[in-house]
């Protein structure tokens, strides 16, 4: 599937703008560095932890790349992997994650009602739409939040809450300032559903 | 307005149906749960992310810059993600902080007048406080203080520097916890600690404050309370008071409150975080006080503008005009539907250092018919020959305003 895509996308590289001249480069480079072995290779993760990379914004990857790059964030294997990308390899694998189109991972469990209702009253509690936009497709910095991983997402809003991992600003770390287990849960069951 | 008091209101219920998440509202109520109601703002706002990645020199907004008639913007180095406040070392070194990149620049110039930069220090925490004091720069990122000697020496190996961060025992919260550091003419180090939310209940004698301490980290001295975050600082080049930027509280309004230039007239007095900007009470404040209780702003410098580094113009380069008067970096809104700031300003003092105006200085970074922004500028710092050296977070780069006849 991979293949077609790049097939298709470079016969017609010389006629496309500079954000697709991009993406072509970042899917060769996300094919020869293996990237979809974790992240799936449409971008979808069907592993544990491993987020899903299709449809998120070109700039949050960009930007979480250089937070990994640089030491900023922890979160092996990725620090490891992230040495040696130039800027420009950088952009390159965000505009051809950006440029997948975004959906669940094929291992998605089924809704919990209940658990999916709580989620949502505390997402429009935490005014969580605000900044992911009320259908958490991201923008920016801020990333895709609609059927990312239920287990990637549980693990990430604990790191913001205990400190150990922030964004581009401190933002999320203040949002989830005390959030306890069970909120959390339910807030990534919600989004993961999406 | 109505519909947000009661979703207010829904929240709070709702809050008190969960146990878990009741209990942590009591001990202490998340940044995001406060002062945000009734404000009639665009529910989509949200900060902007500099670029972390090199922006080529040709990208870069040079041909947008407006000034005054006489002085004109070069590019002085570029290629530096994150730019945002500036020291200048004993030999010309012009040493850069960043937040979100990690990351201390360090520039010289080359004998052909060009420019070399080098990362000098990466991975730390938001190393935003920076200075240069008897040839050691001392750089403060969140919980972190080191001082690394003979820095102009030793620019290729700069080493891990002196830990000093248990003398200083500043708070380590992250959120408003990055640092302005500035040199006083008393030979101590000025800085800022700010807020750990927007507006919320605090410990007033250990945040919201301008603080000051020896070079070693000893003797902390308060010298303003109740100011809420101040990214920017400078001491009168004459009289020697300390005069600092400070950013208002989002979420309560387009238009209000302002950010302000604070006077330090006698240190350790109260310039009001959380309940009053001017003569302007916080509805949201935790308690309701009179203004005429805190000392009143010297200015207000806009609404969301985010006015950042400021330095007092103690050149020669710049027409007299200019001398002891303030240049302040404002580097842009965004909790605000229309853009306000992206800009650098000029307070103007009279004699007894009195403002007497707001003048713009550097403009052309804020398209107003599109309402999106070209660049942001953090910090301003004076030359030794006179000229002023703006840095420009969004795509990275430094620029050099000079004047000629």
């Amino acid at each position: 599937m991979t293949r077609v895509w790049l097939l298709a996308a470079a016969l017609c590289a010389a006629a496309l703008p500079a954000a697709a001249q991009d993406a072509i480069r970042g899917a060769a480079l996300a094919e020869a560095r293996g990237c979809g072995g974790c992240h799936g290779p449409a971008g979808r993760s069907a592993v544990e932890l491993v987020p899903s990379l299709a449809g998120q914004p070109a700039e949050f990857i960009t930007l979480q790349m250089i937070l990994l790059r640089e030491g900023l964030r922890q979160a092996p294997p990725m620090n490891q992997l992230a040495q040696g990308l130039e800027d420009q390899q950088v952009e390159d694998l965000a505009a051809y994650y950006a440029s997948l189109p975004a959906g669940p991972a094929e291992d998605r469990a089924a809704r919990d009602a209940a658990l999916y209702a709580r989620g949502q009253a505390l997402s429009a509690q935490m005014n969580c739409g605000v900044c992911h936009l009320p259908d958490f497709s991201g923008r920016n910095q801020i990333p895709h939040l609609a059927g990312q991983r239920e287990d990637f997402l549980r693990h990430t809003l604990a790191q913001y809450r205990d400190s150990q991992r922030r964004g581009t600003d401190t933002n999320m770390n203040a949002v989830m300032y005390n959030v306890p287990d069970d909120a959390i849960a339910a807030l990534a069951h919600f989004m993961a559903q999406q | 307005m109505i519909r947000q008091k009661i979703i207010a209101a829904g929240l709070l219920a709702a809050l008190a149906c969960l146990p878990g998440l009741a209990q942590a509202q009591q001990a202490a109520p998340p940044a995001w749960a406060i002062g945000r109601e009734g404000s009639g703002m665009a529910a989509t706002l949200a900060p902007h992310a500099p670029r972390l990645t090199v922006t080529p020199r040709d990208q870069l907004p040079l041909a947008a810059i407006r000034l005054p008639p006489g002085f004109h913007a070069e590019i002085y180095a570029h290629g530096i993600p994150g730019a945002r406040m500036m020291a200048e070392g004993p030999n010309g070194t012009v040493f850069v902080g960043t937040r979100t990149i990690g990351r201390v620049y360090a520039i010289t110039r080359n004998a052909d007048g060009t420019t070399r930069t080098r990362t000098l220090l990466q991975g730390l925490t938001q190393p935003n406080g920076i200075a240069v004091l008897n040839g050691s720069l001392y750089v403060i990122a969140i919980n972190k203080v080191l001082r690394f000697d003979n820095i102009e020496q030793n620019l290729d190996n700069p080493g891990s520097g002196v830990d000093m961060t248990a003398a200083f025992g500043l708070p380590p919260e992250e959120h408003h916890g990055w640092k302005f550091l500035a040199l006083g003419p008393d030979g101590r180090l000025y800085t800022n600690v700010g807020v750990p939310c927007n507006i919320c209940d605090f410990n007033r004698d250990t945040h919201a404050l301008l603080v000051s301490f020896k070079p070693d980290g000893s003797d902390r001295r308060i010298e303003a309370r109740g100011v809420r975050n101040s990214v920017g600082m400078d001491h009168h080049p004459v009289t020697g008071e300390l005069w600092a930027t400070n950013n208002g509280r989002d979420w309560a309004g387009n238009d209000i409150p302002n950010d302000t230039l604070v006077r330090v007239r006698r240190s350790g007095e109260d310039h009001g975080f959380p309940y009053c900007v001017g003569n302007w009470a916080d509805p949201g404040a935790p308690a309701q006080r009179n203004c005429s209780e805190f000392q009143q702003p010297a200015a207000l410098l806009g609404p969301h503008v985010a006015a950042l580094g400021m330095r007092f113009y103690d050149g020669t380069m710049f027409p007299e005009a200019y001398r002891n008067q303030i240049f302040i970096a404002r580097r842009g809104s965004w909790n605000r539907e229309r853009l306000n700031g992206y800009d650098v300003m000029v307070a103007k003092l009279d004699g007894q250092g009195n403002v007497t105006g707001i003048e713009p200085f550097l403009q052309g970074f804020r398209d107003e018919a599109n309402n999106r922004f070209l660049g942001r500028p953090v910090d301003v710092q004076v030359m030794r020959d006179g000229s002023l050296l703006v840095a420009e977070e969004q795509y990275g780069a430094v620029y050099r305003i000079t004047w000629r006849q």
